[in-house]
């Protein structure tokens, strides 16, 4: 029973890990655009 | 020009200038060379063992040999920026590919010879008597080989390291042409011919057509910008 | 966005139901025991990674054929996510066979398909990688991918063909030698959930690339205006 506990554990940790690395980059592709986003409001002093 | 005498002018072409400089050929030969004496050193094979390694032992040659051979096909013409050209000529794209690939096919076919020659010689092997099933043997596998690897050679010269990405896509897909063509082997080592002969020689014919099919078709988009 | 949602919360219940069909409502199996729950998920993740590959295929015919880039993202996200329910399906079948077999792995030519598969899969992954150009990266991994699906029932038989002439021992019956009615609603319930599952996952993966992709052309326009500002 603990192993089948383990087993069903490690498939679904891989499973989240996988949905969250998509979330991650989702954010990251989001700050990116943020980041664009306000460079096109005020063009004269480029972010960085 | 129709498209059989398309490919043939590519084929002539690529032979005129692999036998002027005779890199690919040269490489292929002394690394297979060295695999079948590291294979002796490694194993010390004694005739029994022989029967069961040296179709293995052939076929990995083979095609780790032609993979030099292959990653050469497509290297030299965008180093001299001939590829350009090619596309710009007035023949079908398909014809470039036909011709690449019996290029590398008549290239390959010799350095298998010489590397047969050496193996039955080293080892003490008696090939003769199986001499007219082997070459059709090597000719069918090497035939599916070349028709696969010409391709994906196209596509992964694109890629930043192109010489690590082929065999990491040529691998995975010639699997079954290796397991046909050292299973076929392996039955004309033994004495009599084992019973999968037959069988695994109608695989690699069904693996070749399905293959060349497929590459003829897909080969435009390779080469498209 | 919110026919999105709706199907989440469909994927979310069926997948519920699974679960609990696979722990509560499925008999144990006599002679493995309890061990042999984690057959539904390792089928259901087989049967996804090989259904996958021709699902992502499709949408790499259609490129080629009409050289639409959204195909392209469709084709790749197919792929990645395929990749990751072959993963899945490797290891929940190690898992599964170390207690059942005794061994972590053995070249059964189910086994070793699903191997070859996800080396196949890593190729497809690592050739988008390693391409720079968008157009030529869409191109070039098409072509792979339809030369990689091609191969898959050829691998396959080839394994099969050639386990006959090598017998090995007998490990085990056939995973699907007579099951109960009730472990049959389990495992197309969790089916169903995988399959439900790998198409959410895409779903939010293709909209993960188109957005990378518009937020890359933004870039380079950016770019090509701060050049031209200096």
């Amino acid at each position: 029973m603990n192993y089948l506990f383990a087993a069903c554990a490690v498939i679904w940790f891989l499973l989240f890990a996988y949905v969250f690395t998509i979330a991650k980059r989702q954010q990251k592709i989001q700050d990116e655009l943020a980041r664009i986003q306000e460079l096109l409001d005020h063009p004269r002093n480029p972010g960085k | 020009m129709n498209f059989f005498s398309q490919a043939a002018a590519i084929l002539w072409k690529d032979i005129l200038t692999e036998f002027r400089s005779k890199d690919a050929i040269t490489s292929m030969l002394i690394f297979g060379l060295l695999v079948i004496l590291m294979f002796y050193f490694a194993f010390e094979p004694d005739r029994l063992e022989i029967e069961k390694f040296g179709p293995g032992l052939l076929w990995v040659t083979f095609i780790f040999a032609g993979m030099l051979g292959m990653n050469r096909a497509f290297a030299g013409e965008r180093e001299n920026d001939s590829l350009q050209g090619l596309k710009l000529a007035p023949i079908s794209w398909a014809a470039i590919y036909l011709g690449k690939m019996l290029a590398n096919l008549a290239f390959m076919l010799l350095v298998e010879a010489v590397i047969l020659i050496c193996f039955a010689v080293f080892f003490n092997f008696d090939l003769v008597p199986r001499l007219g099933w082997m070459l059709m043997i090597t000719l069918l596998g090497t035939l599916g080989f070349a028709s696969v690897g010409t391709i994906l050679a196209a596509i992964s010269m694109n890629t930043r390291m192109s010489d690590v990405m082929l065999p990491i896509l040529l691998l995975p897909v010639i699997l079954p042409l290796v397991i046909g063509a050292v299973s076929s082997t392996a039955a004309i080592f033994t004495d009599p011919p084992g019973e999968g002969l037959a069988f695994w020689l109608k695989f690699l014919v069904v693996y070749n057509i399905v293959f060349l099919t497929v590459a003829l078709l897909l080969f435009d988009f390779v080469l498209e910008e | 966005m919110k026919l999105q949602t709706l199907f989440a919360l469909l994927t979310f219940v069926v997948m519920l139901a699974a679960l609990y069909a696979i722990f509560i409502y499925a008999p144990t199996e006599l002679t493995m025991g309890v061990v042999q729950r984690i057959f539904y998920f390792h089928v259901s993740s087989d049967w996804i990674s090989f259904l996958a590959i021709f699902f992502a295929v499709t949408y790499s015919i259609r490129f080629l054929m009409t050289g639409e880039r959204e195909l392209d993202t469709k084709a790749a996200a197919a792929f990645e996510v395929g990749f990751i329910f072959c993963t899945l399906g490797i290891v929940s079948g190690m898992i599964w066979a170390k207690p059942v077999w005794g061994i972590w792995w053995t070249w059964d030519p189910r086994l070793t398909s699903m191997f070859v598969l996800w080396l196949i899969y890593i190729g497809y992954l690592m050739l988008r990688r390693l391409l720079e150009s968008p157009e030529q990266r869409a191109r070039l991994s098409a072509v792979f991918g339809i030369l990689g699906a091609v191969d898959v029932p050829i691998i396959y038989m080839s394994n099969r063909w050639w386990r006959t002439q090598h017998p090995q021992p007998v490990m085990g019956g056939g995973e699907s030698s007579g099951l109960e009615p009730q472990m049959w609603v389990a495992f197309f319930l969790a089916l169903t959930a995988f399959t439900l599952f790998y198409l959410y996952l895409w779903k939010i993966r293709c909209n993960l690339e188109q957005t990378t992709e518009t937020v890359e052309t933004l870039q380079r326009q950016i770019e090509i205006r701060l050049k031209e500002a200096r």
